[in-house]
């Protein structure tokens, strides 16, 4: 164990993080009836869902009846678009986030005030995991607005009494420039633009030793290990990951140590589970399969048993680091189609959507992601037919440029359009292919 | 009226000789051809063959977009200059043309030019008002 003495934390929360498994399950059990209580009595969706399956909230006694509970998923969350999940009044709710969702409605989430503060509270205990202290100079270069990254990050790091650098994304030359003259020291954005930005750096000419960079915490989409290791030589720092997504919070909802030996998950406000995601039922534990999560202590949007759709497995072995916070894998896959490029969630169905808006006819398309230069890009092939033909060159390119806009402002990431022949696109017995993703990750 | 087949091609090693083993498989003639290409990697290949009709629902039977597209086609001097004087004359007609090709019929004698008449409104009434007759379609196919 790691003791935190003096003014610098190892460990920003211990009594919670340190928790035994008794104590952790008995605060769990206490806030899950409390939840149960109060989404029953406030919200019909899940009055509904409950009494569906025959369940009152008295039925829910302690942590060991969750899995009683029925599930949430974001077709609820679209369904009751924007607000209807929220159970305080609007006047209660303070900010409001929102990521992409399945038919260019996005998934809204609403925060009190004591949402915003607990979010800070998980993220600071996610910086100190991942080496932070109060006299780091963060750099926070997740986008801020909407998605969740940046206002996320800089609150837990105002928190932990660090200094914040509110940069946000992009600006890459800028970036470096305040990384050389703020002397930043902690860097935060999503691994591939980690390594962007190493890239930018060697064309600057400057060396990763000329800077005081020591920890990056990266995040918002799925990397792996060999993409650490490239990330750790390159920038010469610790790369840790950190986990969330806005349904549930946001970044902070569980995030490495020190040991990279998986990610902490703030159990005490989120409680994971896994499940098969073909059965929906709880696997034994330690097995993989699809991560579901329980907010125990939120106000604004609380989640019973949300799918994340995330694949991975729990760990629940006593960590080097002293925390005693169960750890899930790093995420292995999806069980359903969603993309995450550059950080952006991306549902072929969402494609589709804007090409049948175009045409009438059925479209033949085909979604290529790939790894150029360490960013994520996205070609889309178009099959020319029906209402995507013409004779004419310029109208061609005309309705090449109409798609590229149209799918870029609905996913708000660039795509490469390619009019391609009829037929050409493969068609395979069930279900059309769909997407081709030759990243590896 | 005469028309051409546009045909939809990516710029890749075999797609040009799909078109023309349809056309070969049916026996139809090619008697002009130009090929745009953009920088997007595909193109426009335009044909004037000896049936249109029977090309253009060929070549879709074969999977291939195509289409039929309005020409026009004039006849104009096989020498230096001649075809100087002809655009003048459609000029004066006040005929705006986007795309346009020429084949020579009998060399140093006449040749024919060929213009894109989709998109223009009533273009045989405006050519002939300047003394212009379009050549007569027989003739244009080679049949």
């Amino acid at each position: 164990m790691i003791n935190c003495s003096s003014d610098i934390k190892m460990i920003w929360n211990e009594k919670i993080e340190c928790a035994s498994r008794e104590e952790m399950r008995a605060l769990q059990s206490e806030r899950l009836v409390e939840t149960v209580q109060r989404v029953y009595h406030s919200i019909p969706g899940y009055r509904r869902k409950m009494q569906e399956v025959g369940l009152v909230p008295a039925d829910i006694r302690s942590i060991d009846d969750l899995s009683k509970l029925p599930f949430t998923t974001k077709t609820d969350l679209r369904d009751n678009y924007p607000f209807g999940m929220f159970t305080v009044p609007m006047s209660e709710i303070v900010r409001v986030h929102a990521s992409s969702g399945t038919t260019g409605k996005p998934t809204v989430v609403g925060y009190t005030r004591k949402d915003l503060n607990m979010w800070a509270e998980v993220v600071t205990r996610s910086l100190v995991m991942a080496g932070a202290h109060r006299n780091d100079i963060v750099q926070v270069a997740y986008g801020y607005g909407l998605f969740t990254g940046g206002l996320g990050i800089h609150y837990g790091t105002e928190n932990l009494g660090a200094t914040v650098i509110p940069i946000s994304g992009g600006n890459t030359e800028k970036q470096i420039r305040l990384m050389q003259d703020f002397g930043t020291t902690v860097i935060t954005c999503t691994p591939s633009y980690a390594l962007y930005l190493a890239e930018v750096m060697q064309e600057m000419g400057i060396r990763p030793e000329e800077l005081k960079l020591r920890v990056g915490i990266f995040g918002a989409e799925p990397w792996s290990e060999n993409m650490r290791r490239e990330i750790e030589s390159k920038l010469r720092l610790k790369a840790i990951d950190i986990y969330g997504l806005s349904e549930v919070i946001g970044p902070g909802v569980s995030c490495e140590c020190q040991f990279q030996a998986g990610m902490h998950i703030n159990e005490d406000h989120f409680v994971p589970e896994i499940i098969d995601p073909q059965t929906l039922q709880p696997v034994a534990p330690g097995e993989r399969g699809e991560l579901v999560f329980t907010t125990v202590t939120k106000e604004g949007i609380p989640l019973l048993r949300y799918r994340t759709r995330d694949l991975t497995r729990l760990i629940y072995d006593r960590c080097e680091c002293g925390r005693t916070l169960v750890r899930m894998e790093k995420c292995t896959g999806r069980s359903d189609d969603m993309l995450i490029i550059r950080g952006v969630n991306v549902f072929p169905s969402q494609i589709e959507s804007v090409l049948l808006e175009m045409s009438e006819t059925e479209p033949h398309y085909l979604l290529i992601v790939d790894r150029e230069g360490n960013l994520d890009t996205l070609k889309l092939m178009v099959e020319v037919q029906g209402q995507f033909f013409s004779d004419e060159i310029r109208e061609l390119q005309a309705l090449r440029m109409k798609i590229t806009h149209k799918i870029e402002s609905t996913l708000g990431i660039s795509v490469d359009v390619k009019l391609v022949e009829p037929k050409t696109i493969e068609r395979t017995a069930g279900k059309a292919k769909r997407v081709i993703d030759n990243r590896k990750l | 009226m005469a028309y051409q087949v546009s045909i939809f091609l990516e710029n890749k090693i075999g797609r040009l000789e799909r078109v023309t083993s349809v056309l070969k498989e049916n026996r139809i003639n090619i008697q002009n051809m130009s090929l745009i290409h953009t920088a997007n990697g595909w193109g426009i290949l335009n044909l004037l063959v000896s049936c249109p009709e029977r090309a253009c629902a060929k070549l879709c039977e074969a999977g291939m977009s195509a289409s039929l597209r309005k020409i026009v086609a004039l006849e104009m001097q096989d020498v230096p200059g001649g075809l100087d004087g002809l655009l003048t004359k459609i000029a004066s007609a006040g005929v705006n043309f986007t795309n346009a090709y020429g084949r020579v019929v009998e060399p140093g004698q006449k040749a024919f030019f060929f213009i894109d008449a989709d998109q223009i409104e009533d273009i045989n009434e405006k050519l002939q008002a300047v003394g212009l007759t379009p050549v007569n379609d027989d003739l244009i196919y080679g049949v």
